[in-house]
């Protein structure tokens, strides 16, 4: 970080914030909110000369509130600027009645209690989103005891006491006596693979941490003794097995079965772990005298602020979505964002370290070509025809479309970051809009083809590219069998599945249309199935009006490697379609 | 507490009630008999039908 610092052609800004993010890849436009630092950073020489005199004390957020801090510090060892930052909230004030101390221990007069936040704007042609990722709270978990007992701390906690530039220059001590503690016990999973509380996932990092921390124990102080209650013991990175077989060979138990409870002796403060030994199969008592509880990772809270102000998605988990898991890993669905680090997935210093120069690579090859190439398949407005109501912005996930509400002029595609959903398109209601490669004549004219003959035994079903057609594929190749009655119409994303195309269908005799398209959490286009789902409900409405049955038009979400899904529920379509009369139809073209 | 809403499978006919907030974003909904998406609020004033 040091080097960053000095690098001649990077700026680093501490202290602040990204508040508005515009523009498109190549032209980013930036504002930043610098916060006060009520400290000169390039004067502060970090003397400390203002600290001794600070009268203030506060909990040190950086040792988890394991030691102390003064309303004027430096927020942790290495902090790049070496400077010193005032936290205003804190601090008593200028008024010399009420306090000024600092200000008048500073020979530099670094300090300036006047200083106000400001806001930068700057110009960028990529973004690497290194935001990173937060820790697990155990609170909820009350049989682990974290908030009752004083000898239960968690895994990062654990980080600062054994640092030597911790609160106890790396003396591992247990927090009711002080004393250098003789058995300790880690609990792995803490927030991680569970359905019910916590996070289901794995946290990746958890298990190698603790293998970490336990051989650094024993190191120092070999005859701790230590146990570690595991599910299952992941050490499946490079070198990662030996480490955990070195951990073993020094004398560390490993016993499989999460303690159901944590007890304390009153007195003694130790703690009694019951927890089923499953590989012994029996119900067993620990008394250790700490317990360090291995925290999982969480996505950072800020993620929702960023997923707007970039127009990223988000996974099931919080964490945000890569373009691609495999073949576009670092980066985001938006074009000329990339990701680095546990933003994107748990992950250790090395993928990190990883993903970080992937991610510089990348940005790297677009800033240095200067231009990019971008898919033919793009809409187009055409002005004569837009009315300028802005529905089209409005339902773009990647703000590809601009438009100016207050002069109301046409509506212009920025095709740079145009990813061709087709969103717009289906919800222009004035035709202005025309979607490249898949346009309205195009997709019409498979439609007409695909009810040409005998209509009332067919199924018409729009399946958007990268799942539900994929899963149509994955079905073909599985050799899975479905009826030979359906139709598929293959769009780039369910989105682009306009109401005429359903309503054509419809009135050339289709007793069933479905539209599919990919689950909510793996949209290829972010949000764009959101409105799939909406216009399919406005499209009940409408149907039920005209005294059409509902239930004729259907909403699948089927991924690329549901082939089975994609089997039944073409089968289901298929016991649907039987059930639709030869009046119902001819009703149906009559009213619509 | 959450607001809940009638639901009807457009698939199987079942109706249930589920978690739904017209403030709230989109979700991805199932039917918890058949597992289709094909999910539909019933509004107030066709409830009766």
């Amino acid at each position: 970080m040091t080097d960053v610092g000095r690098h001649p052609r990077i700026e680093l800004l501490t202290l602040s914030e990204v508040v508005d993010v515009q523009g498109y890849i190549g032209n980013f436009r930036i504002k930043v909110l610098r916060k006060a630092r009520y400290v000169d950073e390039k004067e502060c020489t970090a003397c400390s000369d203002c600290l001794e005199v600070c009268p203030v004390t506060k909990p040190n957020e950086f040792d988890l509130g394991l030691s102390t801090r003064k309303a004027i510090y430096q927020p942790f060892p290495q902090a790049v600027p070496s400077a010193f930052v005032l936290n205003l909230e804190d601090c008593l004030g200028n008024n010399p009645i009420a306090c000024g101390k600092c200000a008048e221990a500073c020979d530099l007069k670094c300090i300036d209690y006047d200083m106000q936040d400001k806001e930068v704007e700057f110009r960028v042609g990529t973004v690497i989103v290194a935001t990173g990722m937060d820790v697990y709270d155990p609170t909820e978990l009350d049989e682990f005891g974290y908030t009752r007992f004083e000898n239960v701390i968690t895994s990062l906690e654990f980080e600062r006491l054994i640092n030597s530039g911790g609160p106890t220059e790396g003396h591992l001590i247990r927090p009711t006596d002080w004393q250098l503690p003789k058995r300790v016990a880690f609990i792995q999973c803490i927030g991680s693979r569970s359905e019910k509380r916590g996070n289901p996932y794995c946290s990746n990092i958890c298990c190698m941490n603790t293998v970490k921390d336990s051989l650094l124990i024993k190191d120092h102080w070999p005859e701790v003794e230590i146990k570690v209650f595991y599910m299952d013991i992941r050490a499946f990175g490079k070198g990662f097995e030996d480490l955990y077989k070195r951990s073993k060979a020094a004398g560390v138990m490993y016993i499989r079965g999460i303690p159901g409870d944590i007890r304390e002796d009153p007195e003694a403060k130790n703690l009694i772990l019951l927890s089923e030994d499953r590989n012994e199969g029996k119900v067993v008592e620990h008394e250790v005298d700490m317990v360090i509880l291995s925290v999982g990772l969480v996505p950072n809270s800020d993620s929702p602020i960023i997923r707007q102000l970039l127009t990223l998605s988000q996974t099931s988990d919080g964490f945000f979505m890569e373009a691609h898991p495999k073949l576009l890993p670092v980066d985001a669905p938006t074009k000329g964002v990339f990701f680095a680090g546990c933003a994107e997935a748990p992950k250790d210093i090395k993928d990190s370290v990883t993903q970080a120069s992937a991610a510089a690579s990348r940005a790297n090859i677009l800033m240095s070509a200067g231009k990019i190439t971008i898919e033919a398949i793009t809409s187009h407005i055409d002005e004569e025809l837009c009315k300028a109501c802005g529905i089209c912005a409005r339902v773009c996930p990647y703000h590809a479309i601009e438009f100016d509400k207050e002069k109301k002029l046409p509506a212009r595609v920025i095709e740079a970051s145009c990813h061709g959903c087709g969103a717009c398109a289906a919800e222009c209601t004035f035709g202005a809009i025309t979607m490249r490669h898949f346009t309205d004549q195009q997709i019409i004219s498979q439609i007409e083809s695909a009810l040409g003959e005998n209509p009332q035994d067919k199924v018409v079903v729009f399946a958007c590219n990268w799942c539900s057609y994929a899963g149509g594929d994955f079905a073909g190749i599985s050799r899975l069998q479905y009826p030979p009655s359906v139709r598929i119409i293959r769009t780039m994303c369910s989105g682009r599945v306009d109401e005429k195309f359903v309503l054509h269908a419809f009135k050339l005799g289709a007793p069933i249309v479905l539209v599919s398209g990919c689950h909510f959490a793996d949209c290829h286009y972010i949000s764009a199935n959101r409105w799939t789902q909406k216009r399919v409900e406005k499209l009940w409405d409408k149907l039920e009006k005209k005294g059409v049955r509902p239930e004729r038009l259907q909403l699948e979400w089927i991924s690329a490697a549901e082939g089975l899904k994609f089997a039944k529920v073409m089968k289901e379509m298929e016991e649907l379609r039987k059930g639709v009369t030869m009046e119902e139809i001819e009703y149906t073209q009559k009213e619509l | 507490m959450a607001e809940e809403a009638d639901f009807k499978c457009l698939r199987c006919g079942h109706r249930f009630k589920a978690p739904y907030s017209p403030k709230d974003e989109p979700q991805e909904r199932a039917c918890p008999q058949c597992g289709s998406n094909s999910v539909r609020r019933i509004k107030e004033k066709a409830k009766g039908k």
